[in-house]
């Protein structure tokens, strides 16, 4: 059964469903979470924080607006980029800094999951955005800086990153195809 | 419109990408989400790009702690789903047509009367209500806001329970003292569920309530706190009983004890 019918069945209280619908998104939930928290303690915090909403509010999911796991996985980031956006508001910016970049047991994870098709399919198309797209899509929703942040960092005036951010992902959208 | 008025909408339709990439300060995104509820290109636009981001999510995918998974369906078993209690036909235009067909869906209001007359007497009910709505509002000051909120859509979900036609009271008597208290709606498939008369388990231990169903196997239907009542939800009117047993902390998926106290559930009317 497709994430879209469980989760319609969740809304309904289903509790097997909802065993079915972790089994579907639990592992691209704490991925996503992961990629951007970082922290393996918060981001298996998060996570579970984001599967208990889903099933809380099951009952807002509207099929006809996207797939359940776009809804799931939209949740997912958002929560994710609230708690590190918190999380960077209390951590010195320096030494955090030296901790992202340095960060072994992440790129290991990282490498055993190689999760085939789909994460070459979306690296190879990350490489056919110019430099300032890449940066642009990949500071805002993988390390989750605001766009304001992100001209920051790139020195580039607000207009060219919202700019850069549009393109890049219609740019992506062209690369992927229908190919999911 | 003014010029500046231009400029402030073209501005904001241009936080479109930043938006799906939650890129936005919490500000900003309630500005632009304003803005988006009268926008119809702008939502359109805002649902590819978010399309496209979530492609970025997918090729991120880890499998989780193992122990996450009965982390997740623990707390899931015990925590109160937000319930629109909105018209049936209000939400209509949301659901799938393939949950409702072609029909608009039946209004609630329009569900025929239970035409049996309540088992109990009403004082009973009324006086299991009061027990159930003590013990609901007996919030310790200075609990967490989500706790409170959890209890403010259990009380909703009990006042629906309560407002059914064919809501009606049932009680079960265990021998050593126990007592298992429902007030169900078959119509609704809902039931509050209090156990009273249990000295406290030791540690490690909580109460398990189940629903017993013919040629089906026990379903869970959660943890029962000390007397606080349990909300139990979707349940079939094939469902013959409820039943309690003591199983290890979080819950067990099927019962390993046998049960200290069971309910039958005809006289509240299920099992038809």
């Amino acid at each position: 059964m497709e994430a879209d019918e469980l989760l319609v069945l969740v809304a309904g209280g289903d509790q097997r469903a909802f065993e079915r619908l972790y089994a579907l998104v639990s592992g691209p939930v704490f991925g996503l979470v992961r990629r951007v928290v970082r922290d393996p303690a918060q981001s298996e915090e998060v996570a579970q924080e984001v599967l208990l909403e889903a099933w809380r509010s099951a009952g807002r999911f509207d099929p006809n607006r996207g797939s359940a796991l776009s809804w799931i996985l939209t949740l997912a980031h958002r929560r994710a980029v609230d708690r590190v956006r918190s999380a960077r508001a209390a951590v010195d910016r320096e030494q955090r800094e030296a901790s992202r970049y340095h960060d072994p047991a992440f790129d290991q994870v990282a490498e055993e999951v190689e999760a085939g098709l789909e994460r070459q399919l979306v690296r190879r198309c990350l490489t056919r955005l110019t430099a300032l797209q890449r940066q642009s899509v990949t500071l805002a929703y993988y390390d989750g800086y605001t766009y304001r942040e992100v001209a920051d960092r790139l020195s580039l005036p607000l207009g060219t990153v919202k700019t850069r951010m549009r393109d890049g992902l219609t740019r992506l959208r062209d690369c992927l195809g229908g190919a999911a | 419109m003014s010029l500046f008025g231009l400029f402030r909408r073209g501005d904001l339709h241009s936080l479109a990408a930043p938006y799906a990439l939650d890129a936005l300060d919490a500000d900003e995104r309630r500005r632009f989400e304003r803005h988006l509820s009268g926008c119809d290109r702008c939502a359109a636009e805002v649902r590819a790009m978010t399309e496209d981001a979530v492609r970025l999510a997918w090729s991120t995918a880890a499998p989780p702690p193992a122990a996450m998974r009965e982390r997740v369906l623990a707390a899931v078993q015990r925590t109160p789903q937000e319930t629109s209690r909105a018209p049936v036909r209000d939400r209509s235009p949301q659901l799938p047509p393939h949950v409702w067909g072609t029909q608009p869906p039946p209004r609630r209001s329009h569900a025929p009367r239970a035409r049996r007359p309540l088992f109990v007497p009403l004082a009973t009910a009324t006086a299991a209500a009061a027990l159930v709505v003590a013990s609901l509002f007996a919030v310790q000051a200075g609990r967490a806001q989500d706790r409170l909120a959890a209890e403010r859509a259990q009380a909703r979900e009990i006042a629906h329970v309560l407002a059914a036609p064919d809501a009606r009271a049932g009680n079960g008597k265990a021998a050593e003292g126990g007592n298992i208290g429902v007030i169900a709606s078959a119509s609704e498939g809902q039931a509050i569920v209090t156990l009273s008369g249990y000295d406290a388990l030791p540690a490690g231990r909580v109460h398990q309530l189940w629903l017993m169903r013919p040629d089906a196997q026990p379903r869970s239907l959660g943890l029962l706190a000390g007397d606080t009542p349990l909300v139990a939800t979707g349940l079939d009117k094939a469902a013959t009983s409820l039943a309690v047993t003591v199983e290890p902390a979080g819950g067990s998926r099927q019962p390993t004890t046998q049960p200290v106290v069971q309910l039958t559930l005809k006289s509240v009317g299920f099992g038809e």
